[in-house]
């Protein structure tokens, strides 16, 4: 009996139709696309957090304001989390303070619309990727089944043009279909699980942000 | 695709995703078993005593012994007869104590006869359940042997029923296919010269594969050739059969007369 060579995988996933296989190599890129940014994301979200940890730290440790600002820029990278949003806003803050003649108001206006802006732009970047992770997890398992449907539809074709039918006629079929929903599911369950992580970390790190702003313009609006 | 700040990261972050997949993939190869296992020969033994003609006489219907006649009969006590009423006591009394004397005994003796008699039922009772038991076995085993007998005769091919035209030619057309079919996936640079013959005694399941090893009867004359027309008939499972199981039989065991370079 020829029972060796007919149920591996690798035989399962050349005997599928091409549509079949077509689904199974775009679910396979999407899925090792899907890691990939999956792990860029751990590594970066975990670096940002440690980073505006110790930015805080710094910061809330009473040192010269001026000092804090030059140890910011003076690195080779520009500086990145909540360091870039106090570097923007003191910059623009010295900026105004130079110029001299401004009301108070205008100064703490304009450093707080260079935070904003710097703001946006970290977040920005922290939310990258995240609609992909959302649509790998929402729409691969259809992809999936997709596959999985068009390989059982052709294996009951293939069924009706026989006169004896039997279960072995059509489980290879299946089977190999089914791979299909299998890559599917293999890419969804994480991505959904990521993305889910990753909008709450990033929903924490925004509110940090976003409460260090108040209270920088606040020490700065006592500067001034 | 990627922010500056994630360049630093995007390697590492390749090389774990290609590994996660990887790992997958070992997981899937080791956890499941791949290799189709067929279980069809459990169903095929079921089905051969499907087909078997109804006309076989029942076999299994043993003659159950009757359950042993337990006889009891104790003798009743004859009445004791009215005795006369005599006007001496005395008399009366020695006559009814001879009277009771005798009817005693007699009871005992009828008692004692009773006993006898009913051992001796038992026994033959036994006897007659061994024999019964005797003539059932004996019986059983005369229809399992014309069964057997009846099964070789199929078996054989031999059959005494001659068959109809009409299945002859389903016959000759099925043995024809599975030549065919055969033929195909013979490689005919191993039998090149001339055009031996060879016969190979096969036996089929009612799916189409063969129930053991083809068994070679006569050979071509050549190893390579008898062994690429072995590999050959393995090859062409599933092999075509008629769908009615009635000529199935005449394919169950199949002497196959093979010429590869027709």
């Amino acid at each position: 009996m020829n029972a060796e060579n007919d149920m591996s995988l690798l035989s399962l996933i050349s005997g599928a139709s091409l549509p079949v296989q077509l689904v199974m190599l775009i679910l396979l890129m999407t899925s090792l696309f899907s890691w990939w940014y999956i792990f860029i994301k751990v590594a970066t979200i975990k670096r940002a957090e440690t980073e505006s940890e110790d930015f805080e730290n710094k910061f809330w440790s009473g040192g010269d304001l001026n000092k804090l600002y030059e140890s910011v820029t003076a690195g080779r990278r520009k500086p990145q989390g909540m360091a870039s949003i106090f570097e923007a806003g003191f910059k623009e803050f010295i900026r105004h303070k130079q110029q001299g003649r401004m009301e108070v108001s205008d100064v703490m206006e304009g450093s707080r619309r260079a935070m904003r802006a710097a703001y946006n732009r970290e977040l920005d970047d922290l939310d990258a990727h995240l609609p992909f992770l959302a649509s790998v997890g929402s729409v691969s398992p259809y992809i999936g089944l997709f596959g999985t449907v068009w390989g059982i539809m052709n294996s009951f074709r293939g069924l009706s043009s026989v006169a004896q039918a039997t279960l072995s006629q059509v489980a290879p079929g299946i089977a190999e279909a089914l791979i299909a929903t299998a890559i599917g599911l293999f890419a969804a369950i994480p991505a959904v699980i990521a993305y889910n992580r990753f909008a709450s970390s990033v929903d924490r790190l925004s509110v940090r942000y976003e409460s260090f702003m108040e209270e920088f313009t606040n020490i700065l609006q006592r500067k001034s | 695709m990627l922010r500056k700040h994630e360049n630093t990261d995007s390697w590492k972050a390749g090389f774990l995703a290609i590994t996660v997949h990887l790992l997958l993939l070992g997981a899937m190869l080791v956890s499941f078993n791949w290799k189709a296992a067929h279980p069809v020969l459990n169903v095929t033994e079921v089905e051969l005593w499907d087909k078997l003609p109804s006309t076989k006489p029942t076999i299994q219907v043993t003659p159950k012994p009757e359950p042993k006649a337990i006889v009891e009969e104790k003798p009743e006590p004859k009445p004791e007869p009215e005795q006369p009423k005599v006007d001496i006591a005395l008399e009366n009394k020695k006559k009814e104590l001879e009277q009771q004397a005798k009817i005693e005994l007699e009871k005992k003796k009828k008692v004692e006869l009773a006993k006898k008699i009913a051992q001796q039922m038992r026994e033959e009772d036994l006897q007659n359940n061994k024999a019964a038991e005797k003539q059932a076995n004996i019986d059983r085993e005369k229809a399992l042997n014309k069964l057997q007998q009846d099964l070789l005769n199929e078996n054989s091919g031999a059959d005494t029923k001659t068959a109809s035209a009409a299945n002859a030619s389903i016959i000759g057309e099925y043995t024809e296919k599975i030549k065919a079919k055969i033929r195909g996936n013979v490689n005919k640079i191993l039998c090149a010269d001339g055009n031996p013959e060879l016969r190979f005694d096969i036996g089929l399941l009612p799916t189409g594969e063969l129930s053991g090893p083809p068994k070679l009867v006569k050979s071509s004359g050549s190893a390579a050739c008898d062994d690429a027309v072995e590999r050959a008939i393995a090859a062409s499972q599933p092999l075509p059969l008629p769908s009615d199981p009635a000529i199935y039989v005449k394919f169950r065991s199949l002497n196959l007369r093979f010429k590869p370079n027709e």
